[in-house]
C-alpha cells in the first residue's frame, strides 16, 4: 500500500498514538528473556529481542477460554461470549507472523472458529523485521520466515536513525495515520532503501538445515520410520515444553469448570500437549501414541508433513522455541539434519 | 499473562459468538438395559427436529459440569420415526458412568451429526458383508438398517457378529428378525459358550470363510476392537477383496468434534472429520490407525 | 451424589504431620461456604471441637507411623464411603519418610541426641499403603484451588485424578524463565503438576512435593541434569525430601 518513515526518537509517540484507541502489547525482558506483554510507553519495549517464552498465538487463542456458560441440568449453553479487545500486537517477529497465518489457516475454515474469528478481527499486527538472526536454534531461512512477507499490517524496518514502516492493510492504513510523526515516503524511495538493507541483512542469515525448503516434504515423506524418532523418544521427558512454545501447536482438551454451589459453570478449552501421554488415549486404556518417541515424531509431522498435505503449508515457522524451551535438548536442527543425511544417504 | 497491569482505556467488550459449542437439547425417550455394561437410549431432539445423520456418523453427547463424549449413531436415518435417534453406551469412564444413570424424561445436550457416513453411495449396487466384534454392531446397525429399508439397493448381504460371551450379544432380538430375512445370511460366534448357547464358538475370523465372495462386486464393512480388524483385514486379503473395498470405523476420543482439537488425529488424518469411516486403503500403512 | 437430597458429611482425620494442610483449608473461606450447600463438615480438629463417626468422605492428612494409627485409620476406612488422602505425609509420605533411611536407634539419635525414653515413633507410610484411598490430592501443602476442584468433582461424581504431566506444563504457559537456565536445580521435570507451578513462579525451586510422575523418562531426566552439569546423585538430597517412601517402595518392589 504504502510507505512512512518514523524518527526513532518518535517511537513513543508512535506507542502513545496507538495506544488512543488500542491495548499494545509488546515484546518486554523479563530476565534474561523476553515475553509479549501491555505496555504503557516505548521504554518498557526490548525492538531486538529473542523469539518470546509463548508466541503472541496467546493472544488469538488464549491458554484458557470460555466457550459458554452453563446452568445445572440444562442442556443448552446460557451464554456463548467471548471478550474482545482491540489490540495492536508491536513488534512482532516475521516467523511470528508466520506462525499467526498458520493458526489463522486453522481456526479460519472448515468450519470457522467463532470465537477466534471475533478476536482476530480486533487485532492488529505491527511487525518489526529481524536485522540479525537471533541465534543458532532458529531456521527461519529454510522456512523462509526471514523476511517479511504478507501477514500484517504494518512492518516496521530499521534504517538507522528511522525506522520505515510498510503498511499493508486497511487496518494498518488506519492506524499509521493521522499524526505528523508519520512522515510519507513515495514508495518506490522506500522499497529501494529496503531493498539496500535487506541484500545486506541476508549475508548474516545463514542456512542450519540441510534440506531446503522443498526437499522438507519428501524427506519426511520417507522418514517415518527412521530411527531417529526412537533417540529422540528416548530423550523427551514430556515436560510439553515444545508444544506450548510453538506458535502452531493449537491443540485443546476442554473441560467443564463449575461453581462453588454447583449451580453452573462454564465449558472451557485449555492448551493441550500432543507430548502428554494421555492425549491420544482412548476408552479401554488403548493409547495409540503410547511411546515418546511416537509423540514426538508426530510433533515433527504436524509441523513438516500433515499441515503440508492438508493446508499446504509448512507449520513450523523456524522461530527455534521448541529447541531453547527443550528440558532435554531435542534439537529440530539436529533432528530434521539427522533424518536428513539418512534420507540423502539411502 | 497478565491482564491486571492492563490499564489502557480501550474498549473491553464482550460479544456474542455464535454457539458452535452448544449443544442441542435431547430428551431421552427410551432406554433399555442391553448386557451387563451396555445401555440403549432413544433420543429425540426439541421439537422433534431431525438429527439429519447418514450411517457411520457420531455425535457429541453433552452433560454439564461432567463434560462430552462421542458417541456412534446406532439408528438408520431411514428409522420410521425421524423425530428420534439411537445409541447404546458402554459404561467405561466418568461421562458413559454419569450417562448410565439417565432414564426416560431426562435431558441430554446432543452435538452434531459428526464425521464422515460409510460411503452408502459406493456400497449400492454391490454384495456387502457386515462384520461387527462387540460394540462394533452398534454403528454397524445403522448401516444394516439403513441397507434392509433399502434392500433392492444392494446385493447380497452377509452379516457376522462376534462377541466374547452369548450374554454380551446385543440387539438380540433384531438379529432374531434378520435370520427370518430370506435375503439376509447371518452368522454370530462367541468366543466363549455357556451352557445355553447353541450357536458357533470361536472367534470372528472363522466365519469368513463360509462366505460367497464375489471380489469384483463386494464391500466389507469391518466394526470392532482394534484387534480384531488385523485378524479380519489379513482374512479378507487372503480371500482378494481390494482394499478400497474394505470399509473401516475407528474409535477416537473427539473432543471438539470440529477438526481442531488434536485429540483424534491419527497421522494426517482427522478421524472427527476425514472419519471415523475410511477405507482400508486410507489407513493402510498408517501405524496410528489400527 | 448430587442427587442426594442429604448433604454430604465430611471429616477431617489428622496423623503424623504438622495440621499444615488442615490450617491451609481454613483459608478457603468463602470457597468453602459454597461448598458447604452441599456437605456438612462433621469433624475438623482446627475448626470445630464436636465430633461424629457418621460422614461419607473422610480426608486424612499425614502419614501413618504406629500401629494404633494403622487401627484407627482401618476403623475410619470402614465408616467413610470415599478417603481422601491429602498432602504429602499422607499420598506420598512426605517430610515423614525421611524417618525410612533410619533405623529406631539412628533416628532417636539423630532428633533426640543423648536423651533416654522409649521411641513410639514407628514407619512412616502413605495412607495408601495402609488402606484404600479413593482420591488424592497432593501437596505440601494442599493447594487450595485443587482441593475445592477435586470436591465439587467429587460431590458431581466425577471423582478426581490429579494431573498425570509435569509440573514444567504448567509453569511454561506462565512464562516463567526455567530455573534450570538460572543455573538451579528444580524437580518440575519429574514432578507431578497441579500447583499450577506456584514454586517456581515466586523464584524457588520446585522440590517435588507432589510426588514423582507415574511414567518417568529415565533416560531423558538422566540426561537432563547432565545437561545442566548435575548427576543424579547430586539432587537426591532434594528428591529425598519428599519422595524417600516411594523411593524405598521402589527398591523393595
Amino acid at each position: 500500500m504504502r510507505y512512512v518513515y518514523l524518527e526513532k526518537s518518535d517511537l513513543d509517540k508512535m506507542i502513545q498514538h496507538l495506544k488512543k484507541e488500542h491495548r499494545v502489547v509488546a515484546p518486554v525482558a523479563k530476565e534474561n528473556l523476553f515475553v509479549f506483554a501491555d505496555v504503557e510507553n516505548a521504554e518498557e519495549i526490548t525492538l531486538e529481542y529473542l523469539p518470546t517464552i509463548l508466541p503472541p498465538k496467546k493472544y488469538f487463542f488464549p491458554p484458557k477460554q470460555v466457550l459458554g456458560e452453563f446452568t445445572m441440568g440444562e442442556t443448552k449453553m446460557s451464554s456463548t461470549t467471548v471478550e474482545v479487545e482491540p489490540t495492536v500486537i508491536f513488534a512482532a517477529h516475521t516467523c511470528d507472523i508466520d506462525g499467526m497465518e498458520c493458526l489463522h489457516t486453522v481456526f479460519r475454515n472448515d468450519p470457522v472458529d467463532p470465537y477466534y474469528k471475533k478476536i482476530e478481527k480486533e487485532i492488529a499486527v505491527i511487525g518489526y523485521e529481524c536485522m540479525f538472526p537471533c541465534d543458532e536454534c532458529a531456521t527461519c531461512v529454510t522456512m523462509d520466515t526471514h523476511v517479511p512477507k504478507a501477514g500484517y499490517d504494518a512492518m516496521m524496518t530499521d534504517a538507522g536513525d528511522k525506522f520505515i514502516i510498510h503498511i499493508n492493510s486497511k487496518k494498518g492504513d488506519a492506524l499509521i495515520s493521522n499524526n505528523p510523526i508519520f512522515k510519507e515516503v513515495e514508495s518506490g524511495t522506500a522499497k529501494e532503501e529496503i531493498k539496500k538493507l535487506r541484500a545486506a541483512k541476508l549475508k548474516k542469515f545463514d542456512v542450519k538445515l540441510k534440506a531446503s525448503y522443498s526437499e522438507l516434504p519428501g524427506i519426511f515423506a520417507d522418514s517415518y520410520d527412521s530411527d531417529v524418532w526412537e533417540g529422540v523418544g528416548k530423550r523427551c521427558v514430556s515436560c510439553g515444553n515444545c508444544t506450548a512454545v510453538c506458535p502452531t501447536c493449537y491443540c485443546f482438551d476442554m473441560y467443564d469448570e463449575v461453581k462453588l454451589d454447583i449451580s453452573g459453570g462454564e465449558r472451557k478449552r485449555v492448551w493441550d500437549s500432543c507430548q502428554l501421554e494421555e492425549f491420544a488415549e482412548v476408552a479401554g486404556n488403548e493409547n495409540f501414541r503410547e511411546e515418546r518417541s511416537s509423540r514426538q515424531r508426530h510433533r515433527y509431522y504436524r509441523k513438516f508433513d500433515y499441515p503440508v498435505k492438508k493446508y499446504n503449508k509448512f507449520f513450523c515457522t523456524g522461530c527455534g522455541r521448541c529447541t531453547r524451551a527443550c528440558m532435554a535438548e531435542i534439537s529440530l536442527v539436529e533432528t530434521v539434519n539427522d533424518i536428513t543425511k539418512e534420507n540423502k544417504n539411502v | 499473562m497478565c491482564d491486571c497491569c492492563n490499564e489502557s482505556n480501550t474498549k473491553k467488550q464482550v460479544i456474542e459468538v455464535d454457539p458452535q459449542y452448544s449443544p442441542m437439547e435431547g430428551t431421552i425417550v427410551k432406554t433399555k438395559i442391553m448386557t451387563e455394561t451396555e445401555k440403549f437410549f432413544e433420543i429425540k431432539l426439541e421439537g422433534g427436529k431431525e438429527l439429519g445423520h447418514m450411517p457411520g456418523q457420531f455425535v457429541q453427547f453433552s452433560l454439564f459440569g461432567i463434560g462430552e463424549a462421542p458417541i456412534s449413531i446406532s439408528s438408520s436415518p431411514t428409522k420410521e420415526d425421524k423425530s428420534t435417534f439411537e445409541v447404546v453406551v458402554r459404561k467405561a469412564g466418568v461421562f458413559t458412568s454419569a450417562m448410565h444413570k439417565l432414564e426416560e424424561d431426562d435431558k441430554i445436550g446432543v452435538r452434531g451429526p459428526f464425521g464422515k457416513p460409510f460411503p452408502v453411495d459406493d456400497l449400492k449396487g454391490n454384495d456387502l458383508i457386515f462384520v461387527a466384534g462387540g460394540l462394533g454392531l452398534v454403528p454397524l446397525r445403522s448401516l444394516i438398517n439403513f441397507v434392509i429399508d433399502k434392500r433392492r439397493d444392494f446385493g447380497s448381504v452377509d452379516i457376522l457378529l462376534g462377541c466374547k460371551a452369548p450374554k454380551d450379544r446385543l440387539f438380540t432380538d433384531e438379529a432374531e428378525g434378520w435370520n427370518k430375512l430370506t435375503d439376509i445370511n447371518h452368522a454370530c460366534t462367541v468366543d466363549q459358550s455357556d451352557p445355553e448357547w447353541k450357536g458357533n464358538v470361536g472367534v470372528i475370523t472363522t466365519l469368513i470363510p463360509g462366505v460367497d465372495i464375489n471380489v469384483n462386486r463386494t464391500y466389507a464393512v469391518v466394526v470392532g476392537p482394534p484387534i480384531m480388524y488385523k485378524f479380519v483385514i489379513s482374512e479378507l486379503l487372503k480371500k482378494g477383496m481390494p482394499e478400497k473395498q474394505i470399509i473401516l470405523s475407528l474409535e477416537r476420543r473427539m473432543k471438539c468434534g470440529l477438526g481442531k482439537c488434536g485429540h483424534c488425529q491419527i497421522n494426517d488424518k482427522y478421524v472427527c472429520q476425514d472419519g471415523p469411516t475410511f477405507t482400508y486403503e486410507e489407513l493402510k500403512g498408517l501405524e496410528e490407525a489400527l | 451424589m448430587s442427587e442426594d437430597k442429604k448433604k454430604v458429611r465430611i471429616a477431617f482425620f489428622d496423623f503424623a504431620c504438622c495440621e499444615g494442610c488442615q490450617l491451609q483449608l481454613t483459608y478457603l473461606n468463602e470457597a468453602f461456604l459454597g461448598v458447604l450447600e452441599h456437605c456438612e463438615i462433621v469433624n475438623f480438629r482446627e475448626v470445630i471441637s464436636d465430633k461424629s463417626d457418621d460422614y461419607d468422605i473422610a480426608f486424612i492428612e499425614g502419614s501413618i507411623t504406629r500401629e494404633c494409627d494403622v487401627e484407627r485409620l482401618k476403623k475410619i476406612r470402614k465408616n467413610a464411603t470415599y478417603i481422601i488422602a491429602y498432602g504429602s505425609c499422607a499420598t506420598i509420605g512426605g517430610i515423614n519418610g525421611l524417618r525410612r533411611r533410619y533405623t529406631d536407634e539412628e533416628a532417636k539419635e539423630i532428633v533426640y541426641p543423648g536423651r533416654e525414653f522409649p521411641l513410639e515413633a514407628g514407619w512412616p507410610r502413605p495412607v495408601h499403603e495402609v488402606v484404600k484411598v479413593d482420591f488424592f490430592l497432593h501437596g505440601c501443602p494442599v493447594n487450595n484451588d485443587e482441593v475445592v476442584l477435586a470436591l465439587k468433582s467429587i460431590l458431581l461424581g466425577k471423582g478426581y485424578t490429579p494431573p498425570t504431566h509435569a509440573v514444567c506444563v504448567e509453569c511454561k504457559l506462565k512464562e516463567n524463565v526455567c530455573l534450570f537456565e538460572k543455573g538451579q536445580v528444580c524437580m518440575g521435570p519429574v514432578t507431578r503438576a497441579g500447583c499450577d507451578a506456584l514454586c517456581p513462579s515466586w523464584g524457588n525451586t520446585c522440590y517435588g512435593c507432589r510426588g514423582i510422575l507415574d511414567n518417568p523418562a529415565e533416560q531423558g531426566q538422566t540426561d537432563l541434569l547432565e545437561k545442566y552439569g548435575y548427576t543424579v546423585d547430586d539432587i537426591k538430597e532434594k528428591f529425598d525430601l519428599y519422595n524417600t517412601c516411594k523411593m524405598e517402595a521402589d527398591k523393595n518392589e
